[in-house]
């Protein structure tokens, strides 16, 4: 039996066929896929045996004195409840807060969100914040969506790439291969990045530009495609606003004093913009290079705005592509899974919350909810007495774990739901164990906006259940759900909660997903956003200024640190670590150091060295390479051993609440 | 010994195999030619499998601790590229690897003949797509499927009217007018160790191990403990931890493993067992998602390098 379903790692959503012949199961992409089109990375192909690994929870269990006890369902179930209603009884509904999951279907988001709103708070928040709030928040203020704008395969009609703040072959490996093809056939490339990537080392143009001074560089190319008459006048006079304001700032921003602060000569700052200006179609590929900072969301206003400024929005070949990270990024986001959105980007406090209350027959929360990281400090605080998380591991991948650690350390009642015993679970009073995405029914959304059939392809392991079976469950007792019977059911309550899902059904999205919008006006879905008019009517302009990261460099802490992922490893490890191949090729933490630093610290390849911040420090092996800048060192988040997020400070995007992964100034010490 | 059999006499044949082996047979699931069980000769798909199912021989994951497994097994609608493998694999580890020598005495393929080339596909080059070595090999001509039984299996086709093999030569030499085989004589002598192709792919590559995994030649595997089992897994030698020792991988950037590969296939193997280790498939060019192709390896002019 071959199964069509989704591959569980990153945004890109690859379709996987597993062929179960016998004992043994084999991966290939799906060739009709018009995502991967038959293609996988290595992820894809070798990344799936964690699946099998005899490390699964199996049973729930509970903490009594310290030990983890296994329990019933039934018990496990009730005692979580039983808690959860008397905290709220006692403290009130926002001493309670969700953690939902980018991993977790969107079935499984929509449940756990509409808990935290029947509960009576807004606390629902989940890792999208950590990658990609500044793109929901600033597309949203931007454009009116906060979505991709095209497809990856209306790629192939690009003329020029223009790709800041991402990895793409590491990262999204089958759209970097895409950007690979389509530049060996002559299309252009203009990489910015502090690290030599391998997109880089292909590129026409590569900006090598320092961490953090993505407006400076941004705005300083816009300049020059002003000031030598290369903006799309047509396009700006018919589609947007506030064009005026915008110009008035970026004539602040010309590049000879720019380079200062990006430390890229003008020269090249010219180059690059006369390519953005003239082979058009340009397509913006970013990711967490653009958002992981406290200027996040300017960064992502910024990059829209450039695409504004050139007409590159609303074409084949053309537009803003948010590279997602987790697998259903996207979907969790459409789901209102955030502090700040009910389902389908309803903003809190817009009138829009009484369509819910008529939905879900109740009144519902009107105030902000916590964000991830406001809900750690809160629980330290003794406001917030109980959290429920689903899928996350924020005792690596949170920025300043300390107070993550504190946070969870004052926590009266901590739920944990996970396929594996994470660093996270191991501080739970109460462990569910879950199903992986291969065990159970739903859809993911994808970064281009494709809701894609996920399909159950082998049985669960001992008493684990599903997510949303879980939720269910917990929603019931706690006499908030009626009860459903599927995640098909969850499904069609989605389609009348979220407008562009109206469309879609498991029947008509399999086996190929189709892109939302899906609805009336839309039936097959929606490729290209914004071909004749914004959600908003026009798109605006939006002015950014420059500011300084949180951090910058001293005598003393005299490094940048940039932390991120690399391509075998996924995350907290939690999937990828136990998978025999892909953590047989990176199998420690390490430091990427510039071979000149190397050189004047007296560092050598795979040597110790200290990497101290002003908030931590960790003892790490170095690599010494050519790939990354000079000034400039990064560190994979990847391994619990070595936490690189003790590092990272706890200055968050004051818009999207985002912390700044990707500045830390640092000291080495040999 | 030749036979020529219709559709219905094709079910009969399918029945007789069916009281010796348990049956398998490339069948289109979800619009994808996948293998699968299956219990009449007519479910079998003609089209190009998406993938050569080594798997029948060499498991994706295996438990070396245990014992091989001797289910007889008939394999329809294997491509004569995809067998090829196995038949160039077997100079190598047929006899050597328990689990793999279990598995093939205990298999028969009965495979398909292409009568047009695949888009990409050169199989021409090494003697494609009629099979040398074979079980019992099928070309189909219309209505009639010419059926080619080596001496162990020809008692299957007992009964059944005979044939000469004019028709299929006449077939197959049209094949190779329409698509003549790649100059690959002499590749291992002309090839080049410091050629720019090698840095080039490794510009581009993405290490997917794609090329590995859907070659039907290739057969490393990576050994690893899981609790009690000990299990071996396909791996893929562009990978930066295969056969790492002490000292890490001895080819310790990509574009040295890329001419690794391609100096097993087309030198190493030809040197050592007298074949190149190709069966012309293309199927790691289909999979390869940054398009790098094989072909540039046999056709590349090294010598105005």
């Amino acid at each position: 039996m071959a199964t069509l379903t989704v591959c569980p790692y990153c945004g890109t959503g690859c379709q996987i066929l597993i062929d179960e012949l016998d004992s043994s199961a084999r991966v290939i992409g799906y060739s009709r896929s018009p995502v991967n089109e038959g293609k996988l990375c290595v992820k894809g192909y070798s990344g799936l045996t964690y699946n099998f690994s005899k490390e699964r929870l199996r049973y729930p269990l509970v903490k009594r004195e310290g030990k983890f006890t296994r329990i019933s369902w039934e018990e496990a179930l009730n005692e979580a409840t039983t808690k959860l209603r008397s905290i709220v009884r006692d403290y009130g509904p926002d001493a309670v807060a969700f953690q939902s999951s980018a991993k977790c279907t969107n079935e499984e988001n929509y449940l756990m969100q509409k808990m935290a709103r029947l509960v009576g708070t807004n606390n629902i928040d989940h890792c999208a914040r950590s990658c990609h709030s500044p793109t929901a928040l600033g597309l949203i203020e931007t454009l009116g969506a906060g979505a991709a704008t095209g497809s990856i395969s209306s790629l192939e009609d690009t003329k020029t790439f223009l790709i800041i703040g991402s990895n793409t072959t590491e990262q999204h490996p089958i759209i970097g291969a895409k950007v690979v093809t389509e530049v060996k056939k002559g299309k252009k490339l203009i990489v910015a990045d502090p690290r030599r990537t391998q997109l880089a080392e292909l590129a026409d143009i590569h900006l090598q530009f320092r961490p953090g001074t993505d407006v400076a560089l941004l705005n300083s190319i816009m300049y020059v495609i002003i000031r030598d008459g290369l903006q799309d006048t047509s396009f700006i006079d018919s589609r947007t606003s506030g064009f005026s304001a915008f110009r008035d700032e970026v004539m602040n921003y010309p590049p000879e004093k720019m380079e200062i602060i990006t430390g890229i000569p003008p020269q090249m700052i010219e180059k690059a913009a006369h390519l953005i200006g003239s082979e058009r179609p340009v397509a913006i590929l970013y990711a967490m290079g653009i958002t992981q900072h406290i200027h996040g969301t300017e960064n992502v206003m910024d990059v829209s705005n450039l695409a504004l400024l050139t007409g590159n929005i609303g074409k084949r070949g053309s537009g803003i592509f948010p590279l997602r990270g987790q697998n259903n990024v996207q979907g969790s986001s459409d789901m209102g899974a955030l502090s700040e959105f009910y389902p389908g980007y309803v903003r809190y406090d817009s009138d829009k919350v009484d369509f819910f209350e008529k939905l879900w027959n109740s009144k519902l929360p009107r105030t902000r909810g916590l964000s991830l990281s406001e809900m750690f400090e809160a629980a330290a605080d003794g406001k917030v007495k109980a959290i429920y998380l689903m899928g996350e591991n924020p005792l690596i991948t949170e920025a300043s774990v300390t107070d993550v650690e504190k946070g969870i350390d004052s926590l009266d009642l901590f739920i944990v739901q996970d396929i594996f015993m994470t660093t996270t679970a191991g501080r739970a009073h109460i462990v569910l164990p879950a199903t992986s995405s291969l065990e159970k029914e739903g859809t993911f959304t994808n970064t281009e906006r494709r809701i894609q059939k996920v399909s159950r392809v082998y049985e669960r392991p001992g008493e684990a259940m599903e997510d949303w079976w879980i939720l269910n469950e917990m929603g019931k007792r706690l006499g908030i759900f009626k009860g459903y019977d599927s995640p098909r059911d969850v499904f069609e309550e989605i389609r009348a909660a979220v407008p562009g899902y109206s469309g879609a059904t498991y029947e008509n999205i399999f086996p190929l997903g189709k892109q939302w919008p899906i609805n009336d006006e839309n039936p097959e879905g929606t490729e290209i956003l914004h071909t004749r008019s914004f959600p908003i009517g026009r798109a605006r302009f939006v002015p950014t200024p420059y500011g300084d990261p949180s951090e910058v460099v001293d005598e003393e802490y005299n490094f940048i640190m940039t932390t991120g992922r690399n391509y075998f490893q996924w995350h907290s490890g939690t999937m990828s670590r136990r998978t025999d191949i892909l953590d047989r090729e990176s199998p420690e933490a390490y430091v990427e150091i510039n071979v000149e630093d190397a050189k004047k610290l007296n560092i050598r390849n795979s040597s110790f060295v200290t990497v101290r911040s002003r908030h931590g420090s960790i003892r790490v092996k170095a690599r010494v390479t050519e790939r990354i800048m000079p000034g400039v060192v990064f560190v994979p988040f990847h391994f619990e051993e070595v936490r690189v997020n003790l590092l990272v400070g706890n200055q968050v995007d004051k818009i999207s609440r985002i912390p700044e992964f990707k500045v830390v100034a640092v000291r080495l010490i040999p | 010994m030749i036979n020529v059999l219709n559709a219905r006499e094709m079910e009969d044949l399918f029945s007789r195999l069916r009281k010796d082996y348990e049956t398998f047979g490339a069948v289109e699931e979800n619009g994808e030619v996948v293998f699968d069980k299956i219990s009449r000769f007519s479910e079998v798909s003609e089209k190009k499998s998406r993938y050569a199912p080594k798997e029948f021989l060499i498991s994706r994951n295996e438990n070396v601790l245990s014992t091989p497994d001797t289910t007889r097994k008939a394999v329809f609608g294997i491509k004569s590229c995809d067998l090829k493998g196995f038949y160039i694999m077997d100079k190598q580890i047929l006899g050597k690897d328990p689990f793999y020598t279990a598995k093939r005495n205990n298999t028969l393929f009965v495979n398909f003949v292409c009568t047009e080339q695949c888009a990409g596909g050169f199989c021409s080059t090494f003697g494609g797509p009629l099979l040398e070595e074979y079980q019992i090999q099928v070309v189909r001509d219309g209505e009639n499927y010419y059926v080619l039984s080596s001496d162990e299996f020809s008692k299957y086709l007992d009964g059944f009217k005979e044939a000469d093999l004019s028709r299929v030569d006449e077939m197959m030499s049209k094949f190779k007018e329409m698509s003549p085989p790649l100059n690959v004589e002499g590749i291992e002598n002309r090839i080049k160790w410091n050629s720019i192709l090698w840095k080039n792919f490794a510009s581009e590559c993405i290490s997917c191990g794609a090329c590995n995994y859907s070659c039907p030649t290739c057969y490393c595997f990576d050994l690893y403990d899981r609790d009690d089992e000990r299990l071996r897994e396909w791996d893929s030698c562009i990978l930066g931890g295969f056969t790492s020792t002490s000292a890490g991988n001895v080819r310790n950037s990509l574009d040295e493993r890329l001419r690794q590969r391609f100096y097993h296939k087309f030198v190493y193997y030809k040197k050592s067992r007298g074949e190149y280790l190709c069966t012309g498939c293309n199927r790691c060019v289909d999979d390869c998602p940054v398009e790098i192709d094989i072909k540039e390896v046999i056709t590349h002019d090294y010598q105005s390098e």
